[in-house]
């Protein structure tokens, strides 16, 4: 039954992409969209020990916020539940940063080197070695990958007449991507979220266009969107694989 | 993912998918309403706090001789056909 998907991109960066997926299923669009958020592992930090903390905060409080660091997650490498040492030793006035933890292997680093830590005054340290263990989303969400991920319909854009020459045109607000009559694929960012400023003096139409979503997704910098949106696609294939194997016995 | 039936008969039903959750539960059910010889699917599951029954709970009915079990590994073979074309149309766009 070999469906005709076709992918197009809109956007695309390193951390964040905008494309266009044609051919597919609600059902489907929903069931990546979930596994990107919930289902894709990533490294973060579980456990500390702390050697020193003489900072005016808790060691859980600490704790909590060196969970939230993205940590660059090799997937290939690693297996859900496996853990990596961190360390970190930063003595005041500084404040601790990130990017001062070192990482036992070289491929596990903090995703962003400029997260504070904690502001430490003269005479206060801070040090201790953390295990990060890789997990996925459902289970706390510092293990989100994807922090903002979700998907529109394309809508397409048709010209329809003129509208009435002296009546004022009021806006006409849309988000989302849409579709030219020439094909032509446009974010509503570049004309201001307004038809009016696309189609000045024109009486338009818009409809979603079946079956086409314009995925937006983003990560926090522990992988590509690409490795995001293939291991999403990838946990479904899984899953299926599985249950089908469970069955035919 | 660990499967235990609770009713089966010739074109009728009733399975518990324990470990999983909405993602994988309504890509399969949209999958079994695309297969030949199924009459309706359907899953139902309670959040957590319900404190009852909260796995997934398959329903399949079908028509025409297709054994339920089929549907479900035939559901399940379609959705890996999905998954590899997808992979495909997304490395061919990078």
């Amino acid at each position: 039954m070999a469906e005709e998907f076709d992918v197009e991109f809109i956007e695309r960066g390193d951390r964040s992409a905008r494309f266009l997926v044609r051919g597919l299923t609600p059902a489907f669009a929903n069931g990546i969209r979930r596994a990107m958020i919930a289902d894709v592992p990533t490294l973060s930090i579980d456990t500390v020990r702390f050697i020193e903390n003489t900072s005016v905060m808790f060691d859980e409080m600490i704790a909590l916020r060196l969970g939230l660091i993205p940590l660059t997650t090799p997937l290939d490498d690693f297996e859900v539940g496996e853990t990596v040492t961190l360390a970190l030793d930063v003595e005041g006035p500084a404040t601790a940063y990130s990017g001062d933890i070192q990482s036992s292997v070289p491929e596990v680093q903090p995703a962003d080197e400029n997260v504070p830590i904690i502001e430490l005054k003269q005479g206060q340290r801070l040090e201790f070695e953390a295990d990060a263990v890789l997990d996925s989303g459902k289970t706390h969400a510092k293990h989100q990958g994807g922090v903002a991920v979700g998907y529109r319909h394309l809508q397409r854009v048709e010209v329809v007449g003129d509208a009435g020459e002296f009546e004022e045109q009021e806006p006409n607000i849309l988000r989302g991507v849409i579709e030219t009559e020439d094909g032509e694929l446009v974010n509503a960012d570049e004309f201001g979220n307004d038809l009016t400023q696309r189609y000045p003096g024109k009486e338009v139409e818009v409809h979603d266009v079946p079956g086409a979503f314009v995925f937006h997704v983003e990560t926090d910098g522990s992988f590509s969107v690409d490795e995001l949106v293939l291991r999403a696609i990838e946990s479904l294939d899984l899953r299926a694989a599985e249950l089908e194997e469970k069955v035919r016995v | 993912m660990e499967l235990r039936v609770i009713e089966k008969t010739d074109e009728e039903l009733r399975m518990e998918i324990a470990g999983e959750d909405h993602t994988f539960m309504n890509v399969l059910k949209g999958a079994l309403l695309e297969t030949e010889g199924v009459a309706a699917a359907t899953y139902d599951m309670n959040p957590e706090q319900s404190g009852g029954q909260v796995d997934p709970i398959l329903s399949v009915k079908t028509e025409g001789g297709m054994d339920p079990l089929d549907a479900v590994a035939a559901a399940s073979s379609r959705i890996r056909d999905t998954t590899a074309d997808l992979r495909d149309a997304y490395s061919a766009a990078i």
